[in-house]
């Protein structure tokens, strides 16, 4: 059974190989520094996926919240504000959460979006750079 | 002196049509256990192949194993939970399918209760999105209710085999 369920899952390991990265779960080419997202200037848009009562006690500047307790209710919000051309960068609290890995996928699976980023650190990274 | 265990067989013989009875509708019992069961593991199955990509997200927030070894589940597990769930349909491999099943249930309720004393927001991705905002109770319910139809089915199985063995 065991030696069974190998085949399938060797023939799906070649079928997703340019979707899944096997070094981490984020591809290089997905992450942003805090350096090279601030270069970004204004044409970005800082994406809090952190739970609300995180946001409210504070985020970074021009940031929108999108996180998944509230998906549906959020979305459309951050939709009147992104244009084509606009970079996304979502945070959540550090490098241990998976919060902003999360959104920037249903951001590119749910709402077709490519130049969609996730912050290198995340929030902790962002404070340690401006305060 | 070889007749007294003739005797008691005829007369356990005599006892079986009211024991026959109840027999039957156990059996069908633990038959429609298995194919539940297959059903929730087919389903669930099917859901984390279709978009592995995802599943090992899922694996990887337990922040248990290294992200290789995630992709590696994520890819492997699926197919293992659907060829055990063949194997009650079927009766193939039945005891070892039940095995398996049963240690991955218990693997992953360990796995859900360290993530939260660890506090960890986990989303367990057992049945994909849908299983996304279900709470930690709900969890462990749902995989404990799992887990003893389960080791319902072994010893029911064990038990038959004992009996035939007889």
């Amino acid at each position: 059974m065991a030696a069974l369920a190998l085949l399938p899952a060797a023939g799906e390991a070649i079928y997703f190989r340019d979707k899944i990265s096997w070094r981490s779960a984020i591809s290089p080419s997905e992450m942003v520094t805090v350096e090279q997202a601030r270069g970004w200037g204004d044409t970005a848009i800082w994406v809090d996926a952190r739970p609300d009562d995180e946001f409210a006690s504070d985020h970074v500047p021009g940031a929108i919240s999108l996180n998944e307790d509230r998906w549906n209710e959020l979305l459309p919000q951050f939709l009147a504000v992104w244009a084509p051309g606009k970079k996304i960068i979502v945070y959540c609290s550090s490098l241990s959460c998976n919060a902003s890995r999360e959104v920037a996928h249903r951001l590119r699976k749910e709402a077709q979006i490519s130049d969609v980023f996730v912050l290198e650190g995340g929030w902790e990274a962002w404070l340690k750079k401006n305060r | 002196m070889n007749q007294i265990p003739h005797v008691e067989h005829r007369t356990s013989n005599i006892e079986l049509p009211s024991d026959v009875g109840s027999l039957g509708v156990w059996r069908v019992l633990l038959r429609i256990l298995d194919f539940v069961l297959a059903g929730i593991f087919i389903y669930a199955g099917a859901l984390k192949a279709i978009d592995p990509v995802q599943f090992a997200s899922d694996i990887d927030n337990y922040k248990i194993l290294p992200w290789p070894v995630s992709v590696a589940l994520a890819f492997y597990l699926p197919w293992l939970e659907i060829f055990c769930a063949l194997g009650l349909v079927f009766r193939f491999l039945y005891r070892g399918a039940l095995s398996i099943l049963s240690a991955s249930i218990v693997v992953f309720t360990l796995a859900t209760i360290a993530a939260k004393v660890r506090g960890l927001d986990i989303t367990c991705g057992c049945f994909g999105h849908a299983s996304q905002h279900w709470s930690f109770p709900a969890h462990l319910a749902t995989n404990l209710a799992i887990l003893v139809a389960l080791l319902t089915l072994f010893f029911a199985h064990a038990h038959k085999r004992g009996i035939r063995q007889l």
